[in-house]
């Protein structure tokens, strides 16, 4: 059925003409150059994404062959998406976060932050409750994934051990003889622990806490003319995630229905999990409204100080960088913004913004995945 | 002194890589189980803080392999450059060999002792011969794939030489760049390496007058010409991010030095690289970068035979054995077809 329904999709998809009029502000729609331009801007200000040819049986020829697509490896996701389930606990601990950079700031731009000064609420049974929430609907594979994780969650045992039958009895202990210099095997729950005497962290109370890691893909859809998200997972021990324990990393109100397994359309077989597309236009049209307002004021204030004009492509580069509205951490940077603001009129939010405010809407989908690396820099 | 020890890699096998490989094999290998050459690749050591704890969180250190670690083949076949290669601004990529067994019993029983010691002595004659670092942190993998039920086991070993005497930390232990080095020299360095083809896995540092430069490794005996041994800088792009175990690549880089300079490397100074994401440097950038001397002790042998050497890698269990990919989920069409909505 799905495999209809993706081939359908990837029909629909061939036969929709390419985006060629830049819509972004009226839609939240995106061309291919602007992807690729928003791609530019995202792999160079943060270096840990990078593009990708993907297969060439499967390149798009309305998009530059070396720049299919962006990837990211190995993003960390530190708890499952269950122990951030919003109760009415929480709503006492939500914060307004200002993304005005200085002056303009403040008036309506605020966001909210639910979950602010939020203890880590990361225990055994918080944990399999959410566990049980899983359908169990395909019988056995599902059920003892989940019997497995449980098991995990409370005794720290590894919860990999794959039917033990499945190993061959191949462990070869005398291989090679114990060293001295090798770093102790830590279990990778506890890597994060390591270290003795170092300041490094227990990241919660419970001692067991899966470091799960992540690929995450972002493709441009021709159809939906908006980037979407791919994620392939792989456990602490680099084992790649069932689906169901992808599911576990993906806010409830998503998993499973806006967030399914689908063939990965760069490579010829590979399965990854993916956001669908179709409500990503009129999230970012709202996102990128709001933004761009107080961008336009700014740059309008800008205007009236009259500081020297600066045109030059450097020049609007380091202005977008000392832009630090995007960021959480938003503080006043006004002086240095001032100095490098250029002066072509007020033009709003630049489209090599996109993808760095995609991050920020994807994350909310994926809320313990850290994909949103602008804000850990 | 306290033993220095370093972080071993994780591996990570990107499920692309066992797509690529079922291909191969049902294509092109067959019954094939020649080595084949590959491509893995790692990243400067991670840390993320907890939203949460406001903690700093340290990642494991990991070595990827994914659907493009066969493409060296192919470029060796067709005589391109490995420049084709080119990894991406923030990743090492390093070498290796890849051989997969037909049947489970062939896998079990190979002589896996003399496979690791052919490997390692690749990696010795490329430092004695070639004086190369770029087969430093030459890897292989073994593998068997269960096609039929989408399991693959596998298993890597990065092989390392094992110092005797080993190599010591000195009790201050690892500092934080920034304690050694000016801002402005790590700023420099960031530049000069990341302006570079390919982001260096091992280079020297030496401060020259106001500035700071950058060299190969194969340069040492000139670069470092007249510089004094305590200001000589080693550096390499550390996958590990522990602040007390640097990354496995540094065993080599210690034993490549001590075996073609012994007498000016019993004491070396080490500068962990971490802050090749970095692009513009700012007075408040955390530069997570270290520093830290690193002693033998005692008489150390300067011989040219290969010392021995050590890298399985161990499963989750931490015992020395393969690992195994179950893809079924993933790969399955009828469990696939179970999991649509």
């Amino acid at each position: 059925m799905q495999a209809i329904q993706s081939q359908l999709f990837g029909l629909r998809e061939y036969l929709s003409p390419v985006l060629k009029e830049s819509k972004f502000k009226e839609h939240g729609r995106i061309t291919p150059e602007e992807f690729v331009a928003a791609g530019d801007f995202l792999v160079y200000k943060f270096p840990v994404w990078s593009w990708e040819k993907g297969d060439d049986s499967k390149a798009r020829d309305f998009l530059p062959k070396e720049k299919q697509y962006l990837v990211t490896r190995g993003v960390p996701c530190l708890r499952r998406a269950q122990s951030l389930a919003y109760t009415d606990a929480d709503e006492d601990a939500e914060r307004l976060l200002s993304f005005g950079d200085g002056a303009n700031a403040g008036e309506g731009e605020e966001w909210v932050e639910t979950h602010a000064g939020r203890k880590a609420a990361m225990n055994p049974a918080s944990d399999s409750a959410g566990l049980a929430e899983i359908p169990d609907d395909d019988g056995d594979d599902v059920a003892r994934g989940v019997g497995n994780l449980s098991l995990g969650g409370g005794q720290g045992e590894s919860n990999d051990t794959p039917d033990l039958d499945d190993i061959p009895d191949m462990e070869e202990e005398d291989l090679e003889e114990g060293d001295e210099a090798t770093a102790k095997p830590k279990p990778a729950a506890s890597a994060t622990t390591a270290g003795a005497g170092s300041n490094q962290p227990d990241p919660s109370k419970s001692n067991l806490l899966q470091v799960r890691t992540y690929d995450v893909m972002i493709t441009y859809d021709k159809y939906y003319q908006t980037p979407r998200v791919w994620l392939i997972g792989y456990d602490e021990n680099g084992k790649p995630l069932t689906p169901p324990q992808i599911f576990q990393d993906i806010s409830a109100d998503h998993a499973q229905k806006t967030v399914t397994i689908e063939p990965f359309i760069h490579s010829a077989s590979l399965q990854a999990a993916s956001v669908h597309p179709c409500k990503h236009s009129s999230v970012m049209k709202k996102v990128i409204e709001r933004m761009n307002n107080s961008v336009v004021a700014e740059q309008l204030a800008q205007q009236t100080k009259a500081s020297p004009p600066s045109s030059s492509a450097a020049g609007k580069e380091s202005s977008s960088s000392k832009r630090k509205w995007f960021g959480r951490k938003s503080s006043g940077t006004t002086k240095e913004a001032a100095a490098a603001e250029d002066e072509e009129g007020p033009e709003g939010m630049r489209v090599d913004f996109y993808l760095v405010v995609f991050l920020k809407f994807i994350a909310s989908i994926v809320p313990t995945i850290e994909v949103d690396s602008t804000t850990s820099f | 002194m306290p033993i220095l020890q370093f972080a071993p890699f994780s591996s990570i096998v990107s499920p692309a890589f066992w797509h690529k490989l079922t291909d191969l094999k049902i294509d092109v290998l067959k019954l094939s189980d020649e080595s084949l050459p590959i491509t893995g690749t790692y990243t400067a050591g991670k840390s993320i803080t907890d939203r949460e704890t406001g903690k700093e969180v340290v990642l494991s250190t990991n070595f990827s392999v994914g659907g493009e670690s066969f493409d060296v083949a192919h470029v060796q076949r067709s005589g391109e450059l490995a420049s084709s290669l080119a990894s991406t601004s923030n990743t090492i990529t390093a070498t290796g060999s890849f051989k997969n067994f037909n049947t489970i019993e062939e896998f079990k029983s190979v002589d896996k002792t003399k496979f690791f010691n052919d490997e390692a002595q690749k990696i010795w004659d490329s430092i004695i011969t070639t004086k190369s670092t770029t087969e430093l942190t030459r890897f292989f993998l073994i593998t068997f794939a269960d096609l039929k039920k989408y399991k693959y086991y596998y298993w890597f070993a990065f092989p390392a030489f094992v110092s005797k005497p080993a190599w010591e930390i000195g009790d201050e232990g690892w500092k934080d760049a920034v304690d050694v080095l000016s801002r402005d020299d790590l700023s420099s360095i960031n530049t000069q390496i990341r302006s570079q083809d390919t982001l260096p896995a091992f280079f020297l540092v030496k401060r020259s007058g106001l500035s700071v430069s950058v060299a190969k490794v194969e340069e040492y005996e000139s670069f470092f010409q007249g510089v004094p041994a305590e200001q000589r800088i080693v550096s390499f792009i550390d996958p590990s991010a522990d602040p007390s175990n640097p990354g496995w690549p540094l065993r080599n880089l210690l034993a490549y030095l001590h075996a073609l300079y012994p007498k000016e490397t019993t004491s070396v100074l080490v500068l962990r690289w971490r802050d090749n994401e970095i692009t513009t440097a700012t007075p408040n950038t955390h530069w997570k970068s270290q520093v830290g001397t690193v002693f033998l002790s005692g008489d150390a042998a300067t011989t040219t035979d290969k010392p021995s050497a050590v890298g399985w890698e161990r499963n989750p269990q931490g015992k020395l054995g393969a690992r195994l990919a179950d893809l079924a989920p993933m790969m399955d069409p009828t469990r696939l077809a179970a999991q649509a909505v």
